[in-house]
């Protein structure tokens, strides 16, 4: 093939640093930009520090997923989510009651890390999965869940109290979107990938991919909470991360595939 | 009970009739859910095939995600900006049909990229016409999903406490659920193996031997709307519209709040008919096609 596509290779560990450090550091970001300027048009910085949360869960579910798992795939994603709606609750309430509201997201972080061990322990001891990953796994998938909606919820709400996220995020239902288009973000690339010649840089690309599908998504929410201007911004934002990486992800899919045509019958050997 | 709200119960049943229906043929154009796995298989074991690889993380959660987003996108033109019902409806579904179309090629492409080794080529024109009538079944699926739910939360009284996006995903979730367990029996099991005997299973020396040619030439997904639509569609669409209509009727009938004893008294009623009747259908079947040539009588596990 003439041209040469971009690929990458990375390792758990590195991703796990990338994932929890651009993260917690976007969130704060945001929360900072936000409060020096005064307004929320900001927001959007939070939705991409989702972003990194979501490639280290995409990775995760790879990692575990690989084992064998393949209509575990949408369920261990929706678990993923499911421990981090928790968590994150747990966290910014703590926090918030202990007049340390800043800190909620470390709490919630720090007690998902947590959350997530204790529930890969059960998986593989109790239910006797016996994948070697799993706990390891599903603790980076608890935290990948925690911070997507952490930082989706900020996206929309803008604030990091606690009072602020359950009034725009959760009575308006908007968690609902969170949830379903944050899990498909940390489920679908590998769902999407299955396959023996599966490549973790098709799968994380296309994990990044989603996210910008869910910024588009959260910016819809946030023209109904922030405004239109903080909306506008996000759904523009979102749209271009989800550009950028559709067209990577079909670049990627050309590399790897055995043929790309534009029409044509059966492969010729087996005609 | 009044006129307007048993009106209102009967438009709901209607509306989720057309999304079962629709959001089973959805699926059978993409061959999502469980008749993926043979799908899937079938390149493994040798053959490749061009019909449509949709797989989106199963029928519930998928959609989920899209009448989720079209609820979201209504839910904000309705409370933020005053607009219409039946415009934030159809302004919803498209954002969603549009996700849609982004999830369903990014499946397409990323699972046969994965088969290399067995030489399943990616077919861009498959894409190219697939993709718009999976999109279109989509949209009407999440537009009836968003208007039963509008339905349920500012018309029918008493008014639904919940937000529309979480109505939104619970009966998206069921869509879907329902779809995986009626429909798609029908496309797995009669569409893709199309010489089983009744009563067969399906054999794991079958498995991935699916159909791959057509009446004339290849197989592709189109053809199995046009099959699907014939009885696995309108089935999905019977269950779900059923669903939906009986379990509204019989709070609208009673009172929930004073007259509830008889209201759950009537739904359990349903559940043993329903019971009764699929026990009834059984039966016939296995009376008119069965016993398997192969059966030799009951093995002692």
């Amino acid at each position: 093939m003439a041209e040469t596509v971009k690929g990458f290779k990375l390792e758990p560990k590195q991703l796990r640093i990338y994932g929890l450090v651009g993260s917690v550091v976007g969130i704060y970001l945001a929360y900072i930009l936000n409060s020096v300027t005064g307004t929320n048009i900001f927001s959007f910085v939070g939705a991409l520090a989702a972003l990194f949360g979501v490639v280290m869960g995409a990775n995760a579910v790879r990692r575990v997923c690989a084992y064998g798992i393949g209509t575990g795939v949408p369920s261990i994603g929706m678990l993923s989510l499911g421990m981090g709606v928790v968590a994150v609750l747990f966290g910014l309430s703590i926090a918030e009651q202990l007049g340390i509201g800043l800190l909620g997201v470390i709490i919630a972080l720090v007690y998902s890390l947590i959350f997530g061990y204790v529930v890969g322990l059960i998986a593989n001891r109790v239910m006797g999965f016996n994948i070697p990953v799993m706990e390891e796994g599903l603790t980076d998938l608890s935290g990948a869940g925690t911070l997507a909606i952490l930082g989706w919820s900020f996206a929309i709400s803008g604030s990091l109290g606690y009072a602020d996220i359950v009034h725009s995020v959760i009575n308006t239902g908007f968690l609902a979107i969170i949830f379903i288009c944050g899990g498909l973000a940390i489920l679908h690339p590998f769902n999407a990938n299955l396959g023996p010649d599966e490549k973790q840089d098709r799968t994380l690309v296309n994990g990044v991919m989603v996210g910008g599908m869910s910024t588009i998504a959260t910016g819809i929410c946030a023209l109904m909470t922030l405004g239109l201007a903080a909306g506008m911004v996000q759904i523009v934002v979102g749209f271009a991360v989800w550009y950028y990486f559709f067209v990577w992800y079909f670049r990627l899919a050309k590399r790897d595939a055995s043929a790309v045509v534009g029409t044509g019958l059966l492969p010729p050997t087996v005609q | 009970m009044d006129a307007f709200g048993m009106g209102l119960v009967a438009a709901m049943g209607a509306l989720a009739t057309v999304a079962g229906a629709s959001e089973d043929i959805d699926s059978d154009i993409g061959s999502q859910s469980n008749p993926n796995s043979q799908v899937q298989l079938a390149a493994q074991v040798g053959n490749p095939h061009r019909i449509y690889n949709k797989a989106i993380a199963g029928e519930p959660p998928s959609n989920a995600l899209w009448c989720t987003t079209a609820a979201i996108m209504a839910y904000v033109l309705i409370e933020g900006y005053h607009m219409p019902l039946l415009f934030a409806a159809a302004a919803g579904a498209s954002l969603a049909a549009l996700f849609d179309g982004v999830m369903s090629v990014s499946a397409y492409l990323g699972r046969n990229a994965s088969q290399a080794r067995f030489n399943q080529w990616i077919y861009l024109d498959i894409l190219r016409y697939t993709t718009p009538s999976i999109m279109a079944h989509v949209w009407i699926t999440s537009f009836c999903i968003v208007l039963i739910s509008i339905i349920q939360v500012y018309v029918l009284t008493p008014h639904h406490p919940f937000p529309i996006p979480v109505i939104a995903l619970v009966w998206g979730l069921t869509v879907g659920a329902i779809g995986s367990s009626v429909g798609d029996i029908h496309y797995g099991g009669e569409r893709e193996f199309q010489w089983r005997l009744f009563g067969q299973g399906l054999n794991t020396m079958l498995s991935g031997q699916i159909v791959r040619k057509a009446e004339a030439g290849l197989r592709n997904s189109i053809d199995n709307a046009w099959f699907c639509a014939k009885f696995g569609g309108p089935c999905t669409g019977m269950g779900f519209g059923l669903t939906v209509f009986l379990d509204n009727w019989r709070t609208t009938v009673f009172d929930p709040l004073t007259q509830a004893t008889a209201a759950i008294a009537m739904g359990i009623f349903f559940v043993i008919v329903m019971n009764l009747y699929n026990f009834y259908c059984e039966l016939s079947a296995r009376r008119k096609y069965g016993p398997y040539p192969g059966y030799k009588g009951d093995i002692a596990a």
